[in-house]
């Protein structure tokens, strides 16, 4: 790799050890991945901040950058952790694992990274724009930063994520160069299904994009008008059932107003054709579990406060069924929002429970012995049956929301 | 017992020596909800090679489903020394190379990666067998069969 003088530098220990180790990291992904250069961040997102993840040799590591002194350079927030930090005890969470969550915190504090604890970052502090290169590592939030957004980032492994934080650069191959941003594979929506795409749609949608084309870039034709929550859904199906770092929506995301600008001079490898049939089918695959429901969750990713406002209507005057837990994960900036707006007040007059911080996936929950889960979200879907070990029941918002008042979940 | 050829070219992706016995899978793997890092046992239910240790064993499987978190569970397994002691695949992804290059930086433990092995691997080595893997020059040896 071509390194600058200041790089060079790094490596020779002008930074501190840190530093040296970390950009040591980087040029070896560089190396084994053909980059010729680094190129600098705007910003870093940090996956190992959960317990969960991260275990006792990210405190091992996290340790012993800290005690060196290892200071990020760049804005740098985190993603989940493994408890809600204000209400553990309400979820279950033995008080030892609690602990060394918290120490990660501590530890994560010392090195300057901003605790926000969720992962959606694009709605707190850390806000990328069109172009900009970062070193981002949460795979819905780089799907979301890239597609969305157009920013650019590789899918980051935990632990090169806080290297690309602590040296404010990452090596330049993949989704930092036009030539790896275009499209690989193309899914034509039938007309019918164009026409009447619903809001639940997007994360079936992004599950069976996912599931097609395992890493690839998919490009969707088709879809008429999404919200940011919607898009936000698609993205993190797809980053789960496959790792989609990066999707086109033709005339929807910022680098593919037209087909010819999302493929540029490439041609599909391959091309799909989606109707109801197609989407009905991976709904079936994602849940199609039927009856007594013991736990929902939505906001996954974590809830925008539009999505509270949501909630909060669909949950005025009614009552979560005593057998059924509803849990809305979400972070701590739209927590606040949504107090200072009343929908707590609903929600939570309602029996739902707010999971801040950290969601099903991330926490440890066996003490529930929770048997089956409906959610509207398509990476819960992918990742539930493992890490809460349940049956799972995919549907709509509402039909979830329903699902916690009475205590069932009937899918249609 | 395996039949064939007894000495692998593949592409070196993370250098280090190892010796000792094959795990076998022809399916994909995800460290990440795959292996107890507590024992270095395979523990995804849909896996081929589930139930096996694969604590210092040399891991061939084609390519990892690589979560983001990839490193947290692999670093683990290196801490409590359950990690495999070698990883061969068909193409190895920048998650699977990193978790050596960390383990490295970290750890100070070495665990050789190789890749694109020429002919079918999977045809000519069987779960047991013994091989010698050098992430350096990328050649596999088989060493004793199983």
């Amino acid at each position: 790799m071509q390194l600058t003088d200041a790089e060079r530098r790094i490596l020779d220990g002008a930074g501190g050890e840190p530093r040296r180790l970390a950009l040591q990291v980087l040029v070896k992904l560089g190396e084994a991945c053909g980059a010729e250069r680094m190129v600098e961040i705007a910003s870093a997102h940090l996956v190992a901040s959960s317990y969960q993840i991260a275990g006792e040799a990210g405190i091992a590591i996290y340790t012993q950058l800290a005690e060196q002194g290892a200071r990020v350079v760049v804005r740098t927030t985190s993603d989940p952790g493994s408890i809600d930090f204000a209400r553990w005890r309400e979820f279950k969470t033995p008080a030892e694992y609690a602990a060394r969550q918290t120490k990660i915190a501590e530890l994560l504090d010392r090195m300057g990274v901003i605790p926000t604890w969720t992962c959606t970052p694009y709605t707190t502090f850390n806000v990328p724009h069109f172009g900009e290169h970062l070193g981002w590592s949460e795979s819905s939030a780089v799907v979301f930063a890239n597609s969305v957004i157009g920013a650019r980032t590789n899918r980051l492994a935990a632990y090169v994520d806080l290297c690309a934080a602590l040296t404010g650069r990452v090596p330049c191959f993949g989704l930092h160069l036009d030539e790896g941003r275009r499209g690989d594979v193309l899914f034509e929506l039938d007309a019918e299904l164009s026409a009447d795409f619903a809001d639940h749609h997007f994360p079936a949608l992004g599950y069976l994009v996912g599931q097609v084309v395992k890493d690839r870039i998919p490009v969707i034709l088709g879809i008429r008008r999404a919200t940011l929550d919607q898009l936000k859904a698609f993205g993190a199906a797809s980053a789960a059932s496959g790792s989609v770092a990066l999707y086109h929506m033709i005339g929807i995301t910022p680098e593919a107003r037209t087909l010819e600008e999302a493929f540029g001079s490439r041609t599909p490898t391959e091309r799909m054709a989606v109707g109801r049939r197609e989407i009905e089918a991976v709904m079936e695959q994602m849940g199609a579990s039927e009856g007594p429901v013991d736990v929902v969750g939505v906001g996954c990713p974590h809830a925008s406060i539009d999505q509270m406002a949501r909630y909060a209507a669909l949950l005025e005057g009614k009552r979560v069924h005593p057998n059924t837990q509803l849990w809305i994960c979400t972070n701590v900036v739209v927590e606040e929002m949504a107090r200072k707006m009343g929908y707590l007040d609903v929600i939570q007059r309602a029996g739902a429970r707010l999971m801040v911080g950290t969601c099903h996936n991330d926490c440890p929950l066996e003490a529930w012995g929770f048997r089956r889960l409906a959610t509207d979200s398509g990476k819960f879907a992918y990742y539930t049956p493992t890490t809460v070990g349940t049956e799972c029941a995919f549907a709509s918002t509402e039909a979830c929301i329903r699902a916690a008042i009475t205590g069932r979940v009937e899918r249609r | 017992m395996s039949q064939g050829p007894i000495r692998f070219q593949g592409q070196g992706c993370a250098a280090g020596i190892f010796e000792g016995e094959v795990v076998l899978s022809k399916q994909p793997f995800g460290f990440w909800q795959g292996m107890d890092p507590q024992t270095g046992i395979v523990i995804d239910k849909r896996h081929d090679t589930c139930g096996l240790s694969i604590k210092d064993k040399a891991f061939v499987f084609p390519f990892g489903r690589g979560s983001t978190g990839t490193p947290g569970i692999f670093l683990e397994a290196v801490r409590n020394g359950c990690a495999p002691g070698a990883i061969v695949n068909v193409k190895s992804e920048p998650m699977i190379i990193m978790c050596a290059v960390l383990a490295e930086a970290f750890f100070r433990v070495t665990i050789p990666i190789v890749d694109g092995v020429e002919g079918d691997l999977a045809r000519h080595l069987e779960t047991g067998d013994r091989v010698r893997v050098d992430g350096s020059t990328g050649v596999i040896e088989v060493i004793g069969r199983g």
